[in-house]
């Protein structure tokens, strides 16, 4: 009977789970005994040395009990072994010296040791010590080094001379730019340490496995290889994931955090794309499927800003002016332009000069005694000209700005750079090229600028909007683009739908 | 001589007809009416008509800075399946085929679903698509990918469960007759942006009106100048539009303006606010004659972006209804309201349903769709235009089962517990899902939007608090949200 018991048989380990259980009863029983005593001695309460006697027995009793179905569950293995010995040494340490201090006070003993009395309070005292450390220990087994002081506070903190608090590292921290995160630094190692490495690390090596590090990652535990490189879906690590939950051999163990899927699949693709150690997002390929989980670990703000952050509240919100006069709006809408109060509670202005076509750089001097008030203009298909822009450029509250259509030039752009408001700029159809986009990509607050059929080129779009992350640069598509676009539906055309009746 | 006078009395009496009492009636409850529009317009004179039935176009001021300057709002009259489309129910496959459990019909009225019903599992096979990992089926292969261009509301509901009634409540904001719709409300407060387009304009497909018909885009008791205009989707847009042969413009012009002369002395006399917008809508169908031809005129379109929205030149559609939704925003037109017929997915017949039915419906509606998406995008219009589609209630995750009858065809009835919505562009977030809806898609459990939020909403991004945009009528302040709706936050950018 006691044979399977002292290997890792289920029995054993059945019995070793109930460690943690027995393990606080010789805590508390030995604290209370310590504590009566003390009572006693000082005279605060009335009680009778038997009573303390009575206790110590029991301590002695679950002491006992607790170091066997410790050694027990010790047997399951996984354990840092230093560790592991001196909290088991220790653990054994306060059930004997308990013995111990019951024993010199016990009815049989007490008359014939007679040396017994100087050994009481010193066995005692060393027993009550040993529950501190061997406690100290236990939790350091389970829960990791460091736990339990992991988040002193200052000034505690710098006067224990521990280093400064790391960042919590639990839950995944957003990132800025999904494309520029290296995969296994910010992506996998902060899955692993929020769900893996409670249990597999430097002194909880459970199946011999330490997920903290890379090269151990790769290295394995007691079952072979965690990972196959360039194989997921084959990988250990990953199967035993995607396991029933109920399974034995399901990760991370029932009830304790699990992954979720989008997890799954970042750990999953990241070892098919042969788990590199230092590869970004963008060098690696990303299929459709990761897509969305690699998103949800950003705020999104790749490509065409996709995502559910807030945006910055637009500068109109905080301008404010005086109201135009009635003389100057009635001269704008006499010139057949659209003259529209933005808001009740700002007195800005939005003009459109979409039923006339014929505005040209002349007409801009009507624009100039509203210059303040007017935010949202469109000149959209007129016939304004670079000199034209030049005067634009005085109405210094403009937030949007419509030249799509016309004859603006590289040259005349340039002078835009100084309005400092400017959120929005439509310059599609026009002659601006690469240069002007440039120039127009330094205005600082500048959110989104339209450039399709104007003389930019792809590759200048794209390396401007690298440089400028807060810049949305929307070039249009080609016919080539189109194309793709439009098989789109090919997948589900090529099934041709026919309403089945049943 | 008293006899006579008595007579005359009585001839008197015998001329006021009912018809007249009505009509005098009528001119005083006008003139009343218009003492609340124009306020200080108490003596008119003719120059000051004609720059009111200009001002009643120009509309008002909006509380804040709108987000949204215009609105396209696809309507899918019928109400397609959010089930097979947008609202990804994986338990419900596990469900297909069993009866439906007794919580979700006590004390439920449905349109046709009697006794107890089975389960629906979905029928298209879903996927997530784009960076913001949006649910999609394959019904729907061109809208994956813009799907980081879209707001979902998952668990919108409504109150009625019956078509007309429904798509008032959506588009008035009340299931009876008589309000005005939303377009009407967005034009009454922000005007026209071109002085040569309504700024409300309609166009329909599908072959049929939607079932609550002209109601769902009138004014109601706004001034009928906002109501909504329906343009034709192929051939002349609107009818008429052309001179007839031998009249030229000049002829037209000096006709319109002497009708609105004569229309101009009777509003003096009568002062129906009616008349005002009879003449800014001679005046408007004057200009449009000059305008919508070219706006609408598609020719001139590259035959790239024909073949992006899949139509031909000359044919009407519901993508020729898209393209023409991206002309008129190009120019300015406040509210485009597409309404396409044909999603009432019961089952019933071969193409009343959500397999093949629903299937061909989006096959002629998904390509125009996500083009219309991408090329407002590349032209900088739709951070500036709201994107709304949807319909006026969704489908039960239960089959229907009319009379006690299987159907022929997979098919579901109407439901108003839950369904899904989306929006782009215009203010709202870009990849965003709000709400969700429980295991089998019965009730939505997380963010429920009625339609009234949905309003409110909408008119937020256009500037207005939906409490404070009112119109006075018949004794009280009407607004569209009635006494309800609460403005989504959680979607606005």
């Amino acid at each position: 009977m006691l044979i399977p018991l002292l290997q890792a048989s289920p029995w054993a380990l059945f019995i070793g789970r109930f460690h943690p259980v027995l393990v606080h009863l010789p805590i508390g029983f030995l604290l209370i005994a310590a504590l009566i005593e003390i009572g006693r001695r000082t005279g605060r309460i009335a009680v009778s040395e038997s009573t303390v006697v009575f206790v110590l027995f029991w301590s002695a009793v679950s002491a006992t009990f607790a170091c066997i179905a410790g050694y027990l569950l010790s047997l399951g293995g996984g354990y840092d072994e230093d560790l592991l010995g001196a909290h088991m040494w220790k653990g054994i340490g306060v059930a004997v010296f308990a013995w111990v201090a019951w024993l010199v006070k016990s009815d049989r003993i007490a008359g014939k040791v007679s040396f017994g009395k100087a050994i009481y309070l010193p066995a005692f005292a060393v027993a009550v010590l040993l529950t501190m450390t061997a406690g100290h220990d236990g939790g350091s087994l389970t829960h990791g080094d460091g736990y339990l002081t992991q988040y002193t506070p200052e000034p505690f903190r710098s006067l224990a001379g521990m280093e400064p608090m790391e960042e919590k590292t639990k839950e995944i921290k957003p990132i800025t730019d999904v494309q520029q995160a290296v995969v296994y630094k910010d992506i996998v190692q902060p899955i692993l340490e929020a769900r893996c490495t409670q249990c597999h690390n430097a002194s909880k090596k459970k199946g011999d496995l330490r997920m903290d590090e890379l090269a151990l990652l790769m290295k394995g535990g007691e079952n072979g290889p965690a990972l196959v490189a360039g194989k997921g879906a084959e990988s250990d690590m990953i199967k035993r994931c995607l396991l029933d939950e109920n399974d034995d051999n399901h990760m991370p163990p029932k009830g304790k955090p699990q992954l979720s899927t989008e997890q799954i699949a970042l750990l999953s693709w990241w070892i098919d794309q042969g788990a590199p150690a230092d590869k970004k997002v963008s060098e690696l390929t990303v299929p459709e499927q990761v897509k969305p989980a690699l998103a949800s670990l950003g705020g999104g703000s790749a490509k065409g800003g996709a995502s559910g952050a807030k945006q910055k509240e637009s500068a109109i919100a905080t301008l404010k002016v005086s109201p135009a006069k009635e003389a100057d709006i009635q001269a704008l809408r006499k010139a057949g332009l659209i003259v529209n109060t933005l808001s009740q509670d700002q007195n800005l202005l939005e003009v459109s000069a979409v039923n006339a076509p014929q505005f040209s750089d002349k007409d801009i001097a009507l624009l100039l005694p509203v210059a303040e008030q007017v935010t949202w203009l469109k000149l959209g298909g007129t016939k304004i000209t670079d000199p034209g822009l030049k005067e634009i450029v005085k109405l210094k509250n403009l937030t949007k700005l419509h030249l799509e259509h016309t004859g603006i030039t590289d040259q005349g752009i340039a002078q835009i750079k100084a309005l400092p408001h400017l959120e929005y700029l439509n310059v599609i159809d026009t002659k601006i090229g690469d240069a002007g986009l440039k120039n127009i990509a330094a205005i600082k607050g500048l959110r989104s600028v339209y450039v399709w059929q104007s003389g930019v080129t792809d590759s200048v779009v794209a390396q401007t909007a690298r440089q400028t992350p807060g810049l949305q640069i929307v070039n249009g598509f080609s016919e080539a683009e189109v194309a793709q676009f439009l098989r789109a539906g090919d997948s589900t055309a090529a099934t041709k739908p026919v309403a089945t009746k049943k | 001589m008293e006899k006579l006078l008595k007579e005359l009395q009585h001839a008197e009496l015998h001329r006021q007809t009912r018809r007249h009492f009505l009509q005098s009636a009528g001119f005083g409850l006008g003139a009343l009416g218009l003492g609340s529009l124009l306020g200080s317009c108490g003596s008119s004179k003719a120059g000051e008509v004609a720059a009111n039935s200009e001002s009643l176009a120009a509309g008002g001021i909006p509380q804040f800075a709108p987000k949204a300057k215009r609105v396209i709002y696809i309507h899918m009259a019928g109400a397609p399946s959010q089930l097979e489309l947008f609202d990804y129910k994986p338990e419900l496959v596990k469900y297909h085929g069993k009866d439906c459990p007794a919580e979700f019909l006590e004390g439920k009225k449905f349109a046709f679903i009697q006794g107890v019903p089975k389960m629906l599992g979905p029928q298209g096979k879903f996927a997530q698509y784009g960076q913001s990992g949006a649910w999609l089926s394959d019904y729907l292969p061109y809208l994956q990918t813009v799907a980081d261009e879209l707001t979902f509301l998952k668990a919108m509901h409504t109150d009625q469960f019956n078509h007309a009634p429904a798509q008032l409540l959506l588009h008035t904001g009340s299931p009876r007759l008589g309000r005005p719709s939303l377009g009407a409300w967005a034009v009454y407060g922000l005007g026209s942006e071109n002085r040569n387009l309504p700024g409300f304009i309609v166009l329909a497909s599908g072959g049929r009106q939607p079932d609550a018909g002209k109601s769902v885009y009138g004014s109601g008791f706004l001034p009928s100048v906002y109501q909504g205009v329906q343009c034709r989707t192929g051939g002349d847009p609107v009818l008429y539009v052309t001179d007839p042969n031998g009249m030229n413009r000049n002829i037209r012009k000096k006709t319109i303006e002497a009708i609105n002369e004569i229309n101009r002395q009777t509003y003096e006399e009568v002062q129906d606010p009616e008349i005002l917008t009879r003449i800014s809508q001679y005046e408007m169908a004057f200009r449009m004659q000059m305008s919508v031809p070219e706006v609408m005129d598609v020719a001139r379109e590259p035959q790239f972006i024909l073949d992006m929205y899949g139509v031909k030149a000359g044919e009407g559609s519901f993508g020729m209804n898209c393209l023409l939704a991206r002309k008129l925003i190009e120019n300015d037109v406040r509210f485009v309201q597409l309404f396409d017929w044909g999603w009432d997915g019961h089952g019933t017949n071969a193409t009343d349903n959500v397999e093949g039915g629903l299937r061909s419906k989006c096959q002629i509606s998904d390509k125009p769709i996500a083009a219309l998406i991408k090329d407002l995008k590349m032209r900088g219009l739709l951070e500036e235009t709201l994107v709304v589609f949807g319909a006026e209630f969704g489908r039960t995750p239960m089959q229907e089962n009319r009379n006690g009858v299987v159907m022929p065809y997979m098919g579901r009835d109407h439901h108003l517990e839950a369904y899904t919505m989306w929006m782009a562009g215009g203010g709202v977030k870009q990849g965003y899902s709000h709400g969700e809806t429980d295991e089998l898609g019965y009730y939505g459990v997380k963010d429920r939007v009625h339609v009234h939020d949905l309003q409110a909403t909408i008119l937020h991004l256009m500037g207005f608090d939906h409490e404070k945009f009112t119109y006075p009528f018949q004794g009280r302040n009407f607004r569209l949200t009635d006494t309800e709706g609460k403005v989504v936050k959680q979607v606005i950018a």
